[in-house]
Order: C-alpha cells, then structure tokens, then sequence
C-alpha cells in the first residue's frame, strides 16, 4: 500500500488577467473595452509526498508556489490535472479535507483582530471540534514551544508581527493536522523566533509523523527542517532530490576560512582561487573544487604559515538556489 | 445527536466569538445610537407635516403613529443587516479567504452566524435606542401579544432572506474582488421598493403589486408592516412569499457558489 499521502499528477493552473494601460485614458478605455491575458502560474506538475516528509517547496517570486499550495488546500480548483491529499481531491472535498491539514499563509491574518489570540484558539478548538481536554494539552504545549504564554491575553492588534506570526502558526497546530501547509511561515521573524517555530516544527514530525509542506526564501528554514527540495519555476519543476544532492549536484565551491599565529606578510594569492577576505591574522578564500582540489589549497595555506584554525564550508544555500533560478 | 451538537456548538463559537470582536467598535455602535435618533427625529417632523397638510388622519389606512412605529421597524431592519458581503470582499482581497476557505465548516454558514449575534445586537440598540423618541411622539405600539411571535418570524426570515441577497452579491467578489457597486444597487432598490423610506401602501396604486411580489420589500416593509398592521391574511401572503424567495435566492446561490468557487483568483503570492 502506498504510503504517499500527497499525489500530484499534470497539475496546471492558468489565470485571465485584466490588463489596463497606464493612465486616464487606459482607465477610460478599460470601461467598455477589457483586455485580458492568460498567465500560465502552474503547468503540468506531477510529484508525490510520504506520510511524515519535509519537503521545501521553493521557487523565486511568481514562479507557482502558492499557486500550487492553494490548490492543495482545496481554495484554487486546477485548470488541468489531479491531485489527491489524504485521499480527498482537494477542491471537491474542501471541507473534509479541512479537518486533517494546517495552514500558515505568510503575512494573511487569521486571527481575530481585537481579540487576544486564547480567544481565536477556543474558537478553533470548537470549529475542528476537538475534546476540550486534548485540546488544552495541546494547546500548553504549543505555548511553550513557542514561548507565547505572556501574548495571550493581549489582543492581536496590538501584538508585533513577529509575535503574530508565533501565535497564527500556533493556531493551525491546535487540532494535530496531519499534513501542515507553510506559505513563508518564519517571513518577519527574528532568529530566535525562527529557531522555536523549526524546532517545534521538527518535533511535530518527529512525534507525530506529520508531514511538512513549506515554502520560504529563507534557506535556513529549508536546511533546517526539508530532506527533499521541489524548485519550480515558471510553473514548472526543475528540480526534484535530497537537499544534500542539491548541495552536492550544484555546488563545488568551497569557502575557507584561516586564522594564523603570525601576522601575515604578503597577500595571499592561488591560480583558480578568489581572496574574499585578507586581514592581519586571518584569510577567507573562495575556489570551485573542479578547478582545483581542496587538499591542494589547504597545503598552500599551511606552507604560508602556521595556521591556529582552519574552517571549510559550502557557501550558502541561497547561492546554490540562486543558481537554479537563473535557469 | 452527538454531531449535531458539536455542529451547533461549532457554529455557536462563531457567533459569540465575533460578538466579543463587535465590543471593539463601540464608537460605531455609538455612531448608530445618533443616527437613528436623528433619523427618527427627522422622520417624525416630516410625516407629522404630511398629516396636518393633509388635514387627514390616516394615509392608506394608516395612521400617523403607525407610520411613525412602521419606520423604526423598517430602519431596525435595515441598520442591522449582516454586512458580510463587505466581508467576503475584503477576505479576497486581503488574501484571508484561503483561512476561511479550508476550515471544516460550510463557507457560508460561517458568514451566517459570523454575522448573527452582530445583526442581533445592532438590531436590538437601534430599537431600543428609537423607541423613547417614538413613543414619546407616536405612543406605545398597538401590537397585540399574540401577534409578536409571527411578527419575529416574518422578520427572523427577512434576515435569512436579505443573507441570501448580500450572499449573491458578496460571492462575485470570487471574481470581481470589488461588490460595492452591486451592494449599491440592491441597496437602492431596497429604498424604493422594499418599503424603508414610506411603506408601499403610499407608492402609486400601478407600481404597489409588482413591489409587493418582488423580494425587497419582504426584508423591509413586511416585518414593519405587520408590526402597525397585523393582519392573518396579509401574514401568510407575506410567508408564501419569503418561501418562494428563499427558495428562488437559495437555489441561486448554490449554483453561483460552485461557478464563483471555481473562478476565484486569491491574491497575494
């Protein structure tokens, strides 16, 4: 029996999109003359996803992501294709769907604006109609994973963003979905912020097999939580591996960085490798390991002078992504 | 039994928990309080000068006290309607739609209850706050006891009536975005010929049948109407009607639910 609990086969999206040309005379002519394009946000998608994977679901700006969540959660219905999450077509059985998976929409609010957000948790205790003891439990331990005791009386208006954000993705846990949608959910978050919503994130799926489906630009939300990458881009997959392969497939650059006992005399100069960095005690360099070895820069540099410490890494993930996106 | 209750407790929450929210807008509230005592103010000034220029002291075999009591009934009405096509406008626009969108409950009975303990408590203030300046010109109303139960039905079914109208018109915000102009609309026609501004017994004897049969005045005029006037006769025409209505709009709506949700474009990334 398969164990994939989503399967996406020759999904397509297409949009008709009013066009109106700048100015009043645009404005005028659009009244009895509307011109509309079609713009293609996702074409022809097909992929699946296991019960209890991460997957990182990435692509630049306008290139389908949420397009493709949308129809997933049931709000979009595809101009083409099929889908079926937990064994519902998502758009026909919205509903039924709705009380096994959780949704985060980056900035869009669910939270009742003059209420504080305990308010909106009760409110959701009854819509997913959850036993009122579970869902105090679950509902402690949602607020100490992510430190919001002290926010929950205040009314949400009055809460930072950051502070929002931690109680909206408190919120779409409360009822234990089973599959998790996260459109940008750390956006506006600071570090510490980020760091408790991937832990309890991680937790989740640990404890309970819940499946992530998560789209960000923040890559440390993708190398953090997501085994397997999906890029798309113009409404297509260009990718579809382990984000180590991704690693591994699209990136040879390496990135050292020296610290020496002794001040160094003379730049620092490799064929093949670039100085990002050259101070008095230290050296931060930058080579593509096709063009030349690692273990040969690293005996360049300890034949210059005695080293302290030395760190290789790869360079970002943005970089990596940044890449993909070119094509 | 089991799931009726979690139902009608699902439903419930969402009343009282946007009830708590309403508790915000006190100064709106306030705004109300003084509109609807100008409004009557203004009112019984007009009819008051009507009458005595007339020299009459009935008009459609209405009296002066009655019409007085048939316009803060028809202005109760109307102030208290659920403004959920508003809602459901700004949903799609700001993007919100995609929450409410993929909760396990009926979209639009979400809107429903969203906007009940709402329209109940507006409902309620202007009422009460209309009554001391109309009782004081107009007296105490004549209704009979007997007849408060029927007339909270006709009006209980005026606002089921008038969620099935703003429903229409707020779904084509799916694929509009922007419903104001057809709110305006419907709220124009509502004025003339759903009976707010004078009761359709005062319109010209050729337009009083077909206003009669249309569906605005029995959000409007009908309750108000059977408030000053109960008649049997004119209670179970008046029901008929709502039925035949609702059945008309709710069909209506379960048609352009499917087309709206199939077109409906969310914005934002």
């Amino acid at each position: 029996m398969s164990n994939n609990v989503v399967n996406v086969s020759g999904l397509a999206k297409t949009f008709q999109v009013k066009q109106k040309a700048a100015g009043l005379r645009g404005s005028v002519r659009s009244l009895w003359r509307q011109e509309v394009r079609e713009v293609t946000a996702v074409s022809d998608i097909s992929f699946s996803l296991e019960k209890g994977e991460m997957l990182a679901f990435i692509g630049p700006n306008g290139a389908g992501k949420s397009t493709t969540i949308k129809m997933l959660t049931g709000i979009l219905f595809p101009s083409d294709g099929q889908a079926s999450v937990l064994g519902f077509t998502p758009w026909k059985d919205r509903r039924k769907l709705g009380y096994h998976i959780g949704s985060v929409f980056g900035q869009k609010p669910q939270l009742w604006y003059h209420l504080p957000a305990e308010d909106t948790f009760r409110l959701f205790a009854r819509i997913y109609e959850l036993d009122m003891g579970e869902f105090q439990k679950r509902r402690d331990f949602l607020v100490e994973s992510f430190q919001i005791a002290d926010l929950l009386q205040t009314p949400v208006r009055k809460l930072s963003l950051g502070q929002r954000m931690k109680c909206e993705i408190a919120a779409s846990l409360l009822h234990r979905p089973r599959i998790i949608f996260l459109d940008e959910p750390t956006i506006g978050l600071d570090v510490v912020a980020k760091q408790q919503i991937r832990e309890a994130i991680r937790y989740l799926n640990e404890q309970e097999q819940t499946t992530i489906f998560l789209t960000s630009h923040d890559a440390g939300d993708i190398e953090s939580l997501c085994k397997r990458v999906v890029i798309i881009n113009h409404g297509r997959l260009i990718y579809d591996n382990s984000t180590s392969a991704l690693k591994r497939q699209y990136l040879r650059r390496k990135i050292i960085d020296v610290r020496f006992a002794e001040p160094l005399t003379e730049p620092f100069a490799l064929p093949c490798v670039e100085t990002l960095k050259q101070g008095t005690y230290g050296l931060k360099l930058e080579f593509d390991g096709r063009e030349i070895p690692v273990e040969t820069v690293v005996q360049q540099i300890m034949a210059t002078q005695s080293c302290q410490d030395i760190t290789i890494a790869d360079p970002p993930l943005e970089e990596i992504i940044r890449e993909i996106y070119k094509r | 039994m089991g799931q009726l209750r979690l139902t009608a407790t699902k439903y419930g929450a969402i009343t009282v928990t946007n009830l708590q929210n309403q508790l915000a807008y006190v100064w709106e509230a306030l705004n109300r309080a003084v509109f609807i005592v100008l409004i009557m103010f203004v009112f019984v000034q007009l009819w008051t000068a009507v009458y005595q220029s007339q020299g009459v002291t009935e008009i459609a075999g209405l009296s002066l006290s009655a019409t007085i009591w048939y316009l803060l009934i028809a202005e109760t009405m109307e102030l208290g309607k659920m403004r959920h096509d508003e809602r459901i406008s700004e949903e799609v626009k700001d993007g919100s739609v995609a929450y409410t969108l993929t909760r396990p409950y009926n979209y639009l009975a979400y809107h429903f209850f969203n906007g009940l303990g709402e329209t109940a408590v507006k409902m309620l203030l202007v009422f009460l706050l209309g009554m001391p300046l109309v009782v004081y010109y107009a007296g105490w109303p004549t209704i009979q006891p007997q007849h408060l139960l029927p007339v909270l039905l006709i009006a209980g079914l005026a606002v089921l009536l008038d969620f099935f109208a703003f429903s229409i018109i707020g779904l084509l915000a799916f694929v509009t975005e922007d419903t104001f102009s057809f709110r305006l609309i419907y709220q124009k026609l509502v004025f003339i010929l759903g009976g707010l501004m004078l009761p359709l017994d005062f319109l010209p004897a050729w337009l009083q049948p077909l206003a009669r049969v249309l569906p605005f005045n029995l959000t409007t005029y009908a309750p108000a109407k059977l408030f000053v006037a109960f008649t049997w006769a004119q209670f179970w025409q008046i029901l008929a009607l709502q039925a035949i209505w609702l059945t008309v709009f709710g069909l209506v709506l379960w048609r352009q639910y499917r087309w709206a949700s199939q077109r409906l474009a969310v914005n934002g990334g």
